[in-house]
């Protein structure tokens, strides 16, 4: 996309101070211009933008405030997909498992959603908010074994743990434990923020056998043929992939 | 006509010239009398009126003075008493819509005169109407065998009035049946029940037809006509003696609805052991087959052992009943629990719904009154209960409060204590609704006897881990996260109208509200009148609500359907729609205007018929007609332009 | 405020239904609320009664503008009488602009038992538009409408 902003992450959620919608506005707008569809690869992003497109359509005074301040008018109407969909219903699970050249040998991966792929349900309607599963479905077709594991979906503390990490790297070591203790070797994730809290919070307790943490479309990539390092791999995250793992507490879903 | 100004004290005379309005009022054509009082409505002002009747030889009655809304009826009674018709009478608001809003006497005193002048000319063209009797048949329809129903049939037949009372499973008790005790007093709930049950198999005036379902009802009223089909009595309700020879032989497994699936019963069975009628029941659904008869086993075994009483090629039966009043009980059903994810209920085992519980509770249950965790059998020592299970959530769930939940789940906690001395219960709660007599005295007792853990927060999930289950929730009154190791999860899930609610609704044509409950006539005033007349309603069907309650409801409902039928005919207001055959083009426009179905195509004539029983007068379909076929008696268009003209002198 | 200083002072007809804005009106009445008396009201049963051609007739009878009262949307006495009243003013607004007649001078309000102060204001209202608006002398000699 032409001329992509920042979408602000969560504080472009909040409603009392407009000027935080402009930028998601924005990119919307300009994304319209070429077209009605947005892919994105970041949770955060997808919420963002997703909601305010959905905000955008009811035409509200706080629409036009929006609008008037933006070089730009937007008014909603952009289809923004996250790109596990566009995976699943344009391209499709099928053809993807057909494509795979290296069978992920059964790595035990656990898929971490966090929070804003999925909530609020009423707006994002990306899968059961409770007990998703599209992730763990791509990954069983690269031939992993996905874990299922409590904490799957919950919080990893976004933005907060930059200003007091003492406070919210408790979240994200709880998820970390949950999926360990559960039998993931690896989690994988859609979300840069997440990434850096899963691992911060494993750095401050100065683990010292990591749970790495990976992109679900470095799997994708690796599974379809194309080189660790060219996804940016590192040794320790390629061996949780792809070495033969006797797999514990697992649970395959369709 | 006579014309009577009322001072009203200074309310009217202060702001209106009353001498001028009489003096007016006389100079018209057709007013042979004018004349003011103080105060009409008063005992001497009444006798004004009704001496002048009779003494001025008057045929019409003008009262202007306060709002219709207070005393029309007050003045059309004692028209009546003079001699006249009550439609003789009409009655000028020149005090609410006069002088209490305006403060020049002038243009106060002119418009008086308007508004007389406008009741002049629509009394002059009102047609003394008698009101529409319509005869009543005494005998009643009760929809639904649990606790109101039965309430409700009991009071109407002690009345000496028959009572058909319907119910869709094979006994009458409903869900308090299914209870293990009631709070408050923690009695036995079937102990309490059982009398009321026994009564009404053996009341001479109550017609039970159980397995059977209301299939199309017609007429208004005090007149219906119902259809209720019965499904086939494969087990001769009066022969069987419940030897239970059938069910023993039956070869056909399927899971007990009483027991909501955590039992077995056989495809011939009773319901539960304290059924009424006693009966066995066959349920030709699950059954390996009757036509052609697959088995036959419970036939042989009945002829052998028993009282020869199983006829496998038995048919429905469709019994049409003629009812003046329908009393709708038909309770309720708990929300799918699977629905709300977060607590994994159908995922893990031992979580489980409150209905579940309260038959694990019970000593006729599936495990005899203990206490056992589903997944493995063992006595559980932590158990947590969810209050608000899907409720009180607009966005996600139900939006509405299920009134009961807090009131039982304290009852379970208790009972969880009793049976469990050494166990610990955890109750998260929003709050605690107790509103009832006694209830905040029980809840307490509760909470400071058995050492019950109240944690006012929610629970945001439930999961497995190492064959506990984890609870992830929170006190917000000490502000922090809890987490509790539990071997049992209970939710108290909301209350839902019964599954076939909606479609009883269309089929008596009595209104849902946006809940899918029996909409109510009033919910201050009327909670047990349906707005279609002649269907009155009691119990959960309406709203959820406890036992007191809906014994409450349903004697109220009984009394208001005695009421109804106390009287050998209805009488109905005149003043409804009336057709005027020669000018109907036969459209049909105003057909499916009407809400109450009072208008319908004459199939010989083409020309449209009003039921005068079932129209109520809104006057719409007069105001579509477009060629002017129907009127509006008392309320015509001529009047209403004359009405119209006087205004806009 | 009027612009013209003339006395001329509108013939307001209300039509009121009895079980919401009749008793909206008589409830402005028990609370002292005062309004013009330009307005003067009929009770119908409810809204749904007033055809379009009585108001129209109004108007051509001498009315200088028309105020049809009915319950809330969902309140109806008869369930949903006023919801046809609703889309017969609709189409008559269109008629009115045919006719060239003012959209103003003829008002549909939803008025309920406990809304005496709205009522009041209504009346308030329409009264002053009709008054800048001025006469419609439309009356006619002979009936518009058979």
């Amino acid at each position: 996309m032409q001329g992509w902003l920042c979408c602000g992450a969560v504080l472009s959620n909040v409603d009392d101070n407009l000027i935080t919608k402009a930028g998601p506005n924005r990119i919307l707008a300009r994304a319209q211009r070429d077209g009605n569809t947005l892919v994105t690869l970041c949770a955060g992003c997808y919420n963002v933008l997703k909601r305010t497109d959905l905000h955008a359509r009811q035409l509200s005074s706080t629409q036009q405030a929006i609008n008037l301040f933006n070089e730009e008018t937007f008014n909603g109407g952009v289809d923004v997909v996250h790109f596990l969909e566009v995976l699943r219903d344009r391209i499709g699970f099928d053809k993807i498992e057909k494509a795979v050249k290296v069978p992920l040998k059964r790595a035990p991966v656990g898929a971490y959603y966090g929070c804003l792929l999925l909530r609020p349900f009423g707006e994002m309607k990306f899968d059961d908010p409770n007990r998703p599963s599209i992730l763990e479905n791509l990954l069983t077709r690269l031939g992993c074994e996905p874990i299922d594991y409590p904490a799957r979906t919950d919080c990893c503390g976004s933005y907060l743990s930059v200003g007091s990490p003492e406070d919210i790297q408790p979240l994200s070591q709880s998820i970390i434990s949950s999926a360990r203790a559960s039998g993931a070797k690896l989690l994988a994730v859609s979300c840069p923020l997440c990434k850096y809290n899963l691992e911060a919070g494993q750095a401050a307790q100065n683990s010292n056998r990591p749970l790495p943490i990976v992109y679900f479309t470095q799997l994708l990539g690796l599974a379809l043929g194309i080189e660790s390092k060219e996804l940016e791999l590192d040794a320790q995250q390629t061996q949780a992939i792809l070495e033969n793992q006797t797999t514990i507490n697992s649970v395959n879903r369709k | 006509m006579g014309v009577f100004v009322c001072h009203c004290g200074l309310n009217i005379a202060g702001m209106v010239n009353v001498e001028e309005l009489v003096a007016n009022a006389g100079k018209q054509t057709d007013v042979v009398f004018a004349v003011d009082h103080k105060y009409l409505c008063s005992e001497p002002g009444q006798t004004l009126i009704k001496d002048s009747i009779r003494q001025q030889h008057l045929d019409a009655v003008v009262v202007a003075a306060c709002s219709p809304a207070m005393h029309e009826t007050t003045f059309k009674n004692l028209t009546q008493l003079a001699g006249l018709n009550r439609y003789n009478c009409e009655v000028s608001n020149i005090r609410e819509q006069n002088s209490w809003v305006h403060d020049s006497k002038d243009q106060a005193t002119a418009k008086a005169q308007r508004l007389i002048s406008q009741a002049i000319e629509k009394v002059k063209l009102n047609e003394p109407l008698q009101p529409i009797t319509v005869p009543v048949t005494r005998q009643v329809l009760v929809i639904g065998g649990g606790i109101a129903g039965i309430r409700a049939a009991l009071d109407v037949a002690n009345a000496g009035i028959q009572v058909y009372l319907v119910e869709k499973s094979g006994s009458i008790g409903g869900r308090m049946a299914q209870l293990s005790e009631t709070f408050p007093t923690l009695d036995c709930s079937t102990c309490i029940l059982g009398p009321l049950m026994a009564e009404v198999y053996r009341h001479p005036k109550i017609k039970l037809l159980r397995l059977a379902r209301v299939e199309e009802v017609k007429g208004y009223i005090g007149n219906y006509k119902v259809k209720v089909r019965q499904e086939p009595q494969y087990v001769h309700e009066a022969k069987c003696n419940a030897c239970g020879e059938c069910a023993k032989v039956c070869p056909a497994e399927v899971p007990n609805e009483f027991d909501l699936g955590l039992t077995w019963r056989k495809a011939i069975y009773t319901p539960f052991a304290q059924a009424v009628p006693p009966a066995y029941v066959l349920d030709a659904r699950n059954c390996l087959g009757l036509l052609p008869q697959a088995c036959g086993e419970c036939q042989e075994a009945c002829d052998k052992f028993g009282t020869s009483c199983i006829d496998l090629d038995a048919w429905p039966r469709v019994h049409e009943l003629d009812v003046g009043a329908i009393i709708v009980t038909t309770g309720y059903d708990l929300y799918d629990a699977t629905k709300l994810t977060e607590y994994g209920f159908g995922l893990f085992p031992d979580v489980m719904t409150s209905l579940e519980f309260e038959r694990m509770l019970s000593a006729s249950g599936p495990t005899n009154g203990e206490i056992k965790r589903p997944s493995d059998g063992r006595t559980p020592r932590e158990i947590v209960f969810i209050q608000c299970a899907g409720q009180r959530e607009p966005e996600t769930a139900l939006p509405y409060c299920s009134k009961i939940c807090c009131m039982y789940t304290a009852r379970h906690a208790m009972m969880f204590h009793h049976k469990i001395p050494d166990g610990q219960a955890y109750v998260f709660y929003m709050d605690i609704r107790a509103g009832g007599k006694g209830y905040e005295e029980f809840v307490k007792r509760c909470q400071e006897e058995k050492g019950l853990l109240y944690l006012r927060g929610r629970v945001s999930k439930v999961y497995e881990e190492n064959g506990k289950l984890i609870v992830k929730g929170v006190d917000t009154l000490s502000g922090k996260l809890v987490q509790v190791i539990a071997d049992l999860v209970i939710l108290a899930v909301g209350m839902i109208p019964s599954v076939e609610t909606h479609q009883l609704a269309s089929t008596i044509k009595a209104s849902l509200d946006p809940n899918g409950f029996f909409s109510e006539a009033h919910p201050k005033l009327r909670p047990l009148e349906s707005p279609t007349a002649g269907i009155f309603l009691a119990g959960a069907g309406q709203a959820p609500k406890d036992i007191p309650e809906t014994v409450a409801q349903a004697s109220g409902a009984a009394s208001k359907t005695l009421g109804l039928l106390a009287n050998p005919t209805l009488e109905r207001e005149p003043t409804v729609a009336q057709a005027v055959g020669e000018q109907c083009s036969g459209c049909g426009i105003c057909i499916p205007l009407c809400p109450y179905g009072a208008l319908s195509l004459n199939a010989q004539t083409k020309t449209v018929e009003v039921s005068e029983a079932l129209c109520e007068g809104c006057g719409t379909c007069i105001a579509s007609c477009p060629s002017s076929a129907l009127t509006l008696r008392n309320l015509t268009d001529d009047q209403l332009i004359a009405m119209i003209e006087a205004t806009v002198q | 405020m009027t612009v013209e200083s003339s006395s001329f002072e509108p013939k307001i007809v209300g039509l009121l239904c009895k079980w919401c804005s009749y008793a909206g009106a008589d409830l402005a009445g028990t609370s002292r609320l005062k309004y013009p008396a330009n307005i003067t009201t009929l009770r119908v049963n409810c809204s749904g009664r007033v055809d379009p051609a009585i108001v129209l007739k109004a108007l051509t009878l001498g009315a200088d503008g028309v105020f049809i009262g009915g319950c809330h949307p969902g309140d109806c006495h008869y369930t949903n009488g006023n919801m046809k009243t609703l889309r017969r003013f609709k189409l008559l607004q269109k008629l009115l602009d045919q006719f060239g007649i003012e959209r103003e001078r003829v008002r549909l309000e939803w008025v309920s038992a406990s809304e005496g102060e709205k009522y009041a204001r209504a009346v308030r209202g329409m009264t002053e538009e009709l008054r800048r608006l001025g006469p419609l002398n439309w009356k006619m000699e002979t009936p518009a409408l058979a």
